[in-house]
């Protein structure tokens, strides 16, 4: 029996579709079958981000209305074996999928994976309801930034009601010179309203936006230094205790020895 | 939504120690309370119908969510901004407090709020409404906000202190 876990954050364009991308690429990177699920109904992106979206044929809402197998839906990627992508559908509505018919779906394909990654869309509306319904875990991203910890704030609160205890958290497009000026916040203080488990932290990576428009997820870039942290963002999800990433930029050798010789 | 003409200029003293005064721009809203049993008691005398019935919220209140008894509340857990608490008598918070509090909201000017950490997006107490100042230095001690002289007041938590507002 695998694990469904979804990827939520209230706010919009603040990682969650990259971050979903990135964990499934780096879980598939350790061996894992991996299924995501992107539940974005109109406004799908995941297949682009992984670089799938010519291969598409069948997508979740024929899936759940019957229009074909789940086998028949599942996109295998075409870096890893055990990496599958089942597609939103795009020409829907939000509501074209029920909460039961999603909770069936993540029922099926537990069984038949290590991990199930859902791609939850922003918003707390059916979209949502519909993400988090078969859900046994939450990663909840935010930035840090305040109105992205507010909507965070919110969406924890409603994992919470619907019973999807100790959700983790991301904070994604971290940028450690700005917090150490006072002019981002920090991630203590990210931590100290939403009071959840810290799962990662991804440094800010224009790498990232090259390895998106590509559809070659940041794990597999070994120069990304946010590829390095989902890389250990997954290996976390299975259970592996796995430091934080250094993001003191200032204090390595090279500037201290600037300093001292006037440099710096 | 109060009107514009009924926004008054009131002190808050916050005598941490140094003293310091503080002006705060606060709002009259008597008579504007949203909530059905609260207008109803208002009209039954200013401290009728007070309830000194206490519950304990055993969690945070996060963003969204909104916490309403007729008497004292105590939340072992945060307020976070964009929770409200509404109370017809005390609010106090083991922790910390930021999002938006109405204690004594049936009218009653002696109802306190006391959180280890008040840091509150609004403060209301009976018809009084204050806002924190822009960049404010704050303690990180438990402190108490209460009615005085017509004046919203807060002060460092102190035993002291309560003997005097019970």
């Amino acid at each position: 029996m695998g694990e469904v876990i979804v990827v939520t954050s209230g706010k919009g364009g603040v990682g969650k579709t990259t971050t979903t991308a990135n964990i499934g690429t780096g879980l598939a990177l350790l061996g894992y079958h991996v299924v995501l699920v992107d539940t974005d109904i109109g406004l799908r992106n995941l297949d682009v981000v992984l670089g799938l979206e010519n291969r598409i044929v069948y997508d979740i809402v024929d899936v759940t209305s019957g229009n074909c197998r789940l086998k028949q839906a599942l996109i295998k990627d075409k870096r890893f074996e055990g990496l599958y992508l089942l597609p939103a559908a795009q020409t829907k509505e939000k509501t074209a999928v029920s909460v039961s018919q999603m909770v069936d779906l993540c029922n099926d394909l537990e069984k038949e994976f290590d991990y199930v990654l859902v791609d939850c869309p922003a918003g707390i509306e059916q979209g949502f309801k519909n993400a988090i319904a078969g859900a046994h875990k939450a990663v909840v991203v935010t930035t840090p930034e305040v109105a992205a910890v507010r909507d965070a704030d919110r969406v924890i609160g409603l994992l919470e009601a619907a019973e999807i205890k100790d959700p983790l958290l991301i904070i994604n497009r971290f940028r450690p010179e700005m917090a150490k000026k006072g002019n981002m916040m920090d991630i203590d203080d990210v931590i100290e309203i939403l009071a959840i488990e810290l799962l990662g932290v991804i440094p800010e990576d224009e790498l990232i936006v090259i390895s998106t428009n590509k559809g070659e997820p940041a794990v597999l870039n070994q120069q990304s230094i946010a590829g390095q942290a989902y890389r250990n963002v997954s290996r976390r999800i299975t259970g592996e205790t796995v430091p934080l990433l250094k993001l003191d930029v200032s204090n390595g050798l090279l500037m201290r020895l600037r300093k001292l010789i006037g440099m710096g | 939504m109060p009107e514009e003409g009924s926004v008054k200029e009131i002190p808050v003293t916050k005598s941490n120690g140094g003293g310091k005064f503080k002006k705060l721009r606060a709002v009259n809203v008597s008579g504007g309370s949203s909530d059905s049993f609260f207008s109803q008691s208002k009209r039954s005398g200013k401290n009728g119908n007070l309830s000194e019935e206490t519950i304990l919220v055993k969690r945070t209140l996060r963003s969204g969510q909104r916490l309403i008894y007729k008497g004292n509340i105590v939340i072992m857990g945060d307020v976070n901004p964009g929770a409200e608490v509404v109370a017809g008598n005390n609010i106090i918070v083991m922790g910390s407090l930021r999002g938006i509090v109405h204690a004594g909201a049936n009218g009653n000017e002696r109802a306190v709020v006391a959180a280890f950490r008040l840091r509150p997006t609004q403060l209301r107490i009976a018809s009084y409404i204050t806002r924190a100042p822009e960049n404010d230095q704050h303690l990180e001690q438990p402190e108490i906000a209460f009615i005085q002289n017509g004046v919203v007041v807060i002060q460092r938590y102190s035993p002291s202190l309560l003997k005097k507002l019970v």
